[in-house]
Formats: C-alpha cells, structure tokens, sequence
C-alpha cells in the first residue's frame, strides 16, 4: 500500500509530508519543502514531551493550505489525551506553520515542544541519493531564528526558520519550553524563508518587479477569481461536477508565474515536475481552452521568450525551437544535467504554432497573433531547417546531448518506448508518427495565420502546399495495408516501424488521415488490444515488448486519451470517442481528484479498479486539463467564426449537462447535451 | 574563438539581427567588473538593430558581473540563463530583455547542426536485420 503524503502547494514551491505534517527525507519522493527546484526542508518534525504525534483529522483547506489536528502517541494505544495541537501550515513565497498547543486538563500543564529541522539543499533531480553538501548552520537564539546556508562559488541557498513566539535554538532544531493555564492554549508562528542569494546578499527574486506584484496579491481571492472565470457545469450526476470542480481546482494549484512575467502558467504537476514543461503546458492549454483560456498568453508568451536562439548539443538546442523542460536547480546550471533550458523535444515547436492558432480561433485575440509573429515564423521555419533531419520531408528527432538528453523526444520520452511488434528499436534520428500529424498541423495552421494576420499570403500559399506533399507522402509511407493501421515510426532509412500504438490516435487530432481510413484507425483504438477499458493503452497487447505497468507501454494516460477523442470526434466516430471519455471519467470517479497521469494498462475486467503506478504524477496540470477536454469533445464545442458551435455526443449514463458561460470571442455562451443524442449515429464520418 | 567579451561586444554585437524580434526593443547595460574598475557597454535594440555605446547611463536591464562571466558568454561558453542563475551574473530590470542576449551572443562553438550528425549506419539499434 502506498503511504499517503499530504501536500500544500503555490507557484513552483511545494512541501510535501505525511499524514501527521512531518516531513522526513524519503529517497523514493520528494518529500520535504521545495522551491525552484531545490530542497530546503529535508527534516520537519514536531514532537511534545519527546513523542510524535498523531492526527486526528485533517482539513486541506485550499491548495495552499492545510490544518492538522493532532494528539501525542500512536495510533495503535489509545491515549486519553489531555493535550492537543494544531499544525495550520500555508504556502506562499515563504512557508508558515502555525503550532497551537491546547491544554485540556483542570490544572496548569508544562510541556517541552521540538520542531527538528534539517535541510540538505539537494536537487529535485537527485532525491534518491543527494550528494553531500556542505550546510553552514547558525542557530541565533536571540533573534529566535535558525540559519541553515548552502553556497557553491556564486550559488546560494538558504533557509531562515524564525519563530513568534520565545524558543532555545540549536543546529538541529527549536525548542519551546511552555506553560500552558488550564483550558488554555499557546501559539507560535514558524516562517520558514526560501532564499536564493544574489549578490550583496540580496534575494534574486526581490529584484524582479512582476514577482512582487504577484506576491502582494491575496491568494484566497485568486482562487475565487479563477473558479469564477470558469464556466459552471450542472450535471445530472454529481461525480461529473465533483470531476469538474476538481480539475479547475488542481489547474488552479498548478500554476506559477515565471520570474520574467507577470501571468501564471501551468507547470507540470506534484511531485516530479513543478516547473515548466514546454509539452505539458502547451497541451494543458490545449485542453482547456473553453474553460480556463487565460493560461495561454502566459504559455506562449513565456515559451517564446525562451525559444531556441542557437546550436547547443548540451541543451539539444536549435534556433526557432521550443523548449520542453526549465529548471532553476543546482545540477542544471552547474551544466551536470541538461535541464536548465532543455530542448530535446520534436513535438513543442509545432504544438506552439497550433496553440497560437487555436487560441486565436477561441479568442480573437489577434494582438497576441501579431506579438508573436516572430517567434512562430521561426517555430515553422525550424520544423523545415532542423526538424527534418534526412532531407526526406519528415519531422525527425536524435539527441546531441549523448550523455543525459533525452533518447525519446516525443510524448512517450522514457528510453523504450519506440520499439517495433517486437521490441527492437530503430536507429536515429526517428520520425514517429504523431509529430507528422503535428507537422501538418502547423504548417495549415501558419499558413492561416500567415494569411489572415500577418499579410504574407505567399509564405501562407508555401505552406498549404508543403502540408499537402506531407500528408501524401505520410499517407503512402507511414500505412500498414495488411494490418490497417499506420506505422508507430518510420527508421532513418524510411522502413516502418510496425508496433500498434496509440499514437495514431493523435494522427486523427491533426487531421492528417484520409477519411477512408479513420475508421479502421477507430477500431484499433477502442479494439480489445488497445482499449483496456478505462482508456486507450499507450502500446497495444499481444506485442512483445507489452506490459501494463510500462509508461509508455501498455500503461494509459489521460492526456493521451483526451487527444485521441477529439481526434475521433473530429472524424465523426462518436461512439469510440464517448467510450473513451466514460472510461477516463470512471477512473476519477473511483480514485477522486485528482486523477493520476497514468494508470497501468490491466483489462478493467481483471482489476475491476484502477490500478495505480507508484510512479506517476497527481495532481498533473495536463491529466487534470484532460478532463475538461474530455468534457468540450463530449459537448462538441467549437469555434466557428464568432460564434460557438455546440454538437453533444455523450456518453451512455452521463445524462443532462449543461456548461454556462463558456468564455470566447462570442462573450460568454452556454451548451446542453444529454446522453440520448448519441443513438444512432456511431459510424457518421466527416472528412478530416 | 577566444575573443573576450570586449572584442566581441566592439565587433560583433552592433547591426541587424534578424533573430531578434521585431517586438523587442529596449535598452540593456553590461557592467563588465575587472578589479575596481567597471566597463559599461550599453545596447540599445529596436527594430531588430542593435547599437552599442560605451556609456554607464540608466538602462531598462542591468546586466552586471565579473570579466570572467562575460568572456565566458562571448566565447559561448556559458549560457546567460544559467549565468544568472548561478549568480554569475546578476540582473535588474526588465527581465524579458535577457534572452536578447541568447541572440546576441554566440552558442557553444562545437556545436553540430541536426543535419551533419556522424550517419546511423544501420536502421535497427539491437543488430536485427532490415527486411
């Protein structure tokens, strides 16, 4: 059983316990309190009269907030406690632990309370074996506070744990020795300051004006804000609300304003990923567009601030490129790992043309369109110049970094997950099939920009052309006549690749299959051997390399899952698609929110539930962003001029749904759907 | 490639970038520490041009740091991003004009374009035959 871990978040900063509020370094998670991707609690653990406590509830108020109510002992004696405490931590900038000891006795009461603190300054990259580091640690018993500081030639850490109330400070702890009247209680706040030393001692962040102003904003009213913004769902079915509501409430813990901007985006999600993931955050905003549109000017905005500006093998960097991967920890700008802007991802740079598109089709934000002109004529340009590796036309990856870049850089990035039916690999650069489809996709979506806002219809003219060589040349490459699908990837020599994956699903989201042929891609997808149930598996059964708990082979992804059903309603193939979406909405309404980034692969009518990997991320900004597209390809939403198009196809036992005032160019519009629309109208193709 | 960041600023930084975009306009000051005394080199960027003055006026990003940090960025070397944070340099101001300095100076000199990677050699990694 996996043990269960509490956290608060806001921004890029999480800490991250256990059901008491402890938190002790564990070298499987992340556990501790984390800012810009370093560690600086590894040891947070209250004591009274030397015993650890026990909870006897919890109330996790917002994200960034949670209250323990506690009783010293174990749960396995029963204690007739005669003392309680509260632990009400919350997460801003800073960390805050308000400590209230309540004596429930007839008589005065003396107590000895320790907080044990500790912090070993390492890399979220390294939290199975962090290294040793020299941790400079002064205890001011004066000024009630304990100093704990890391420094590596200009690079420093430190954390500043102060308290309110009078307290003995040493190198391992605080303690408060009190007296506490009958029926009374006693309270100290511990501030827990995240610094990041400039020069002349000087916090980083205090010199970024956009930060401040985010920091003074209360956020409480934020967060109602956020939820307000958002359109309201009235469902027949409560789970289908609870789902809702719980999606905008992890998209809402999920986002983090960068040092450079001012608007929040989302980062990829608790525990591995709190920071900006190029991928994740392009296709979060893809998925919640009808819903939450404001995370993508930030996204683009921020992206494009970073794009690529020249070859560098260390980061796989190219000019033009989109980046998947921003850390601020040790190990990335020491250069010891390739993180800090990392770059080897073929998917990012067209997944930013299409979201711009398809940002201004929802918004008519064309001020944003022309902003960005620059940056997203590179992002095309790269696609040809750097992308297209061969010379053949398609777009292929192949790591320069060879000691810790990324082998895979597509979605599906772990090691193996690129293998044939049976599990040999093909020789690089490779050119898997769902960046094709994006290729495509972008370059259509370019020429419209190109067309509409920019005045270059002949650059628009180009690119419609080579879209049409692409997808031809795709359609007779990539087709496997004999087994009805299309190739998961083709090797550098153009031979297939033959494994059937899910990834032809996202083939259907870009509209490059023929429409004679999505319904045989259609049955693969919800066919026996990849559709486990719950959801399309992200490699299909009864090929060698399958196994359920494999991420990317056999495992199923929300986000991959939502993708595929948009590609499907796109094709008309209504039914696959609400098979899809009653799957992934079961697995939530089984587990809660947040719903898991993955689940493993199993047919449901083996495990019966959802069976979890201890592995993934939750909450995850793009699982949690799947729901909501989920939700919109169910509704049939789409903009069409200035208006919304609305064309339900639910799924059996979804019942009446209605969403208000979805937010768009149109101001603010509603869409109604029941279940019973579906009948009937399973095989109905409309071309691509 | 071993210009020093006051070679390379003196000739190579000022004219037309057509990588800078269009939308980027600002003024950024380098203050280049060597001991006790301090070179600024002040850009000025518009319309995808670049002109640069040696003058120590206010500017909308400080750029500051020891000689060493800045020859490390002309020669490509070290990467502005991971300067900073490092501390290597450190930045006040408008932060959206940092990443011009990813344009404006050089990447790693080794580094390969995608297209002239040494030839795979083969289609498969595990030594199966092609078909």
């Amino acid at each position: 059983m996996m043990q269960e871990y509490v956290y608060v978040m806001a921004g890029n900063a999480f800490a991250l316990g256990d059901a008491q509020g402890d938190m002790t370094a564990d070298p499987r998670v992340p556990v501790g309190l984390f800012s810009f991707d370093t560690r600086f609690l590894s040891r947070w653990v209250l004591t009274v009269d030397g015993q650890r406590l026990h909870a006897l509830s919890r109330d996790d108020l917002t994200y960034f907030e949670t209250r323990f109510v506690l009783v010293p002992g174990t749960a396995s004696h029963y204690v007739d406690a005669d003392v309680s405490v509260i632990r009400h931590r919350s997460l801003d900038d800073s960390y805050n632990e308000r400590i209230t000891v309540l004596n429930h006795s007839a008589g005065p009461a003396e107590f000895t309370v320790r907080m044990e603190i500790a912090c070993d300054f390492a890399d979220t990259a390294e939290i199975r074996q962090p290294r040793p580091r020299r941790v400079e640690i002064t205890p001011l018993g004066q000024e009630g506070e304990l100093r704990l500081r890391y420094q590596r030639d200009r690079f420093c850490r430190e954390t500043v744990v102060s308290s309110t109330a009078p307290v003995e400070v040493d190198e391992r702890g605080m303690t408060f020795r009190i007296r506490v009247e009958p029926n009374g209680s006693w309270t100290t706040n511990l501030h827990v300051g995240m610094l990041i030393r400039g020069a002349a001692a000087r916090d980083l962040r205090a010199s970024l004006e956009a930060h401040r102003r985010r920091v003074s904003r209360d956020m409480r009213e934020d967060l109602e804000r956020w939820r307000a913004r958002a359109p309201e769902l009235v469902a027949e079915h409560d789970d289908l609300r609870r789902a809702y509501e719980g999606s905008l409430a992890d998209l809402a813990a999920l986002r983090y304003t960068p040092l450079a901007h001012d608007a929040p985006l989302p980062v990829g999600g608790l525990p591995w990923a709190m920071t900006l993931y190029g991928r994740d955050a392009l296709i979060t905003c893809l998925e919640t567009l009808p819903f939450t549109p404001e995370l993508t000017p930030a996204t683009l905005r921020t992206l494009a601030f970073a794009q690529g500006g020249q070859l560098d093998d260390q980061h796989d960097e190219e000019p033009g490129k989109i980046l998947v991967e921003n850390r601020y920890g040790e190990n990335g700008v020491f250069g010891e790992a390739a993180t800090s802007l990392y770059f080897g991802a073929a998917d990012t740079t067209p997944l930013f043309v299409i979201l711009l598109d398809e940002y201004e089709r929802w918004s008519g934000d064309v001020e944003l369109v022309r902003e960005l002109r620059h940056p997203t004529r590179m992002a095309l340009d790269w696609i040809d110049e750097y992308g297209d590796m061969t010379g053949d036309g398609y777009l292929r990856y192949q790591r320069r970094n060879t000691r810790n870049g990324l082998v895979n850089q597509c979605w599906k990035n772990s090691p193996e997950a690129i293998v044939d039916r049976t599990g040999r690999q093909p020789a690089f650069p490779r050119a898997t099939c769902e960046l094709q489809g994006y290729a495509y996709d972008a370059k259509l979506r370019g020429a419209r920009l190109a067309r509409e806002f920019w005045g270059d219809p002949g650059y628009a003219d180009r690119l419609e052309r080579e879209a049409a060589e692409l997808r031809q040349r795709f359609n007779r490459d990539f087709w496997l006549p004999h087994r009805e699908y299309y190739a998961l990837a083709l090797t550098p020599d153009g031979e297939p690749v033959d494994a059937l994956a899910s990834n032809m699903g996202h083939l259907l989201w870009s509209g490059i299959v023929e429409p004679d042929r999505a319904e045989a891609v259609a049955r693969h997808l919800v066919g026996p051997r990849l559709f486990s149930g719950w959801g399309v598996r992200t490699y299909a059964e009864e090929q060698r390399p399958y196994n359920p708990v494999g991420a990317h082979l056999g495992a199923v992804w929300p986000s991959d899952n939502a993708i595929i059903a948009a590609g499907l309603r796109r094709y008309g193939c209504d039914e696959a698609a609400a098979r899809i979406t009653a799957g992934i909405f079961d697995i939530v309404r089984l587990l809660g929110s947040p719903i898991p980034e993955t689940i493993a692969g199993y047919r449901r009518d083996l495990t019966r539930y959802p069976v979890q990997l201890p592995h993934a991320g939750r909450p995850q900004a793009w699982s949690s962003g799947a729901l909501l597209m989920l939700l919109g390809t169910a509704l049939g939403l789409s903009p069409c001029g200035d208006n919304l198009l609305v064309d339900p196809a639910l799924p059996q036992g979804f019942g009446r749904i209605e969403l208000l005032d979805i937010p768009g160019r149109w101001g603010h519009a509603d869409a109604y759907g029941r279940d019973r629309a579906l009948a009937g109208r399973g095989s109905r193709l409309r071309p691509g | 490639m071993t210009a020093t960041a006051a070679d390379y600023l003196s000739r190579c930084v000022a004219g037309r970038h057509g990588d800078l975009p269009e939308t980027t306009s600002g003024t950024l000051r380098l203050d280049v520490r060597d001991g006790a005394s301090t070179e600024h080199w002040y850009l000025t960027i518009r319309d995808q041009r670049v002109e640069v003055t040696r003058s120590g006026e206010p500017a909308d990003l400080v750029v500051a740091g020891a000689r060493a940090a800045f020859d490390a960025l002309a020669a490509g070397r070290s990467h502005i991003a991971s300067a900073l944070l490092r501390n290597d340099v450190t930045a006040q101001g408008n932060l959206r004009l940092l990443m011009s300095l990813r344009r404006l100076f050089p990447g790693p000199p080794a580094a390969h374009h995608p297209r002239h990677l040494p030839p795979a050699g083969r289609d498969w990694l595990d030594g199966g035959t092609s078909r």
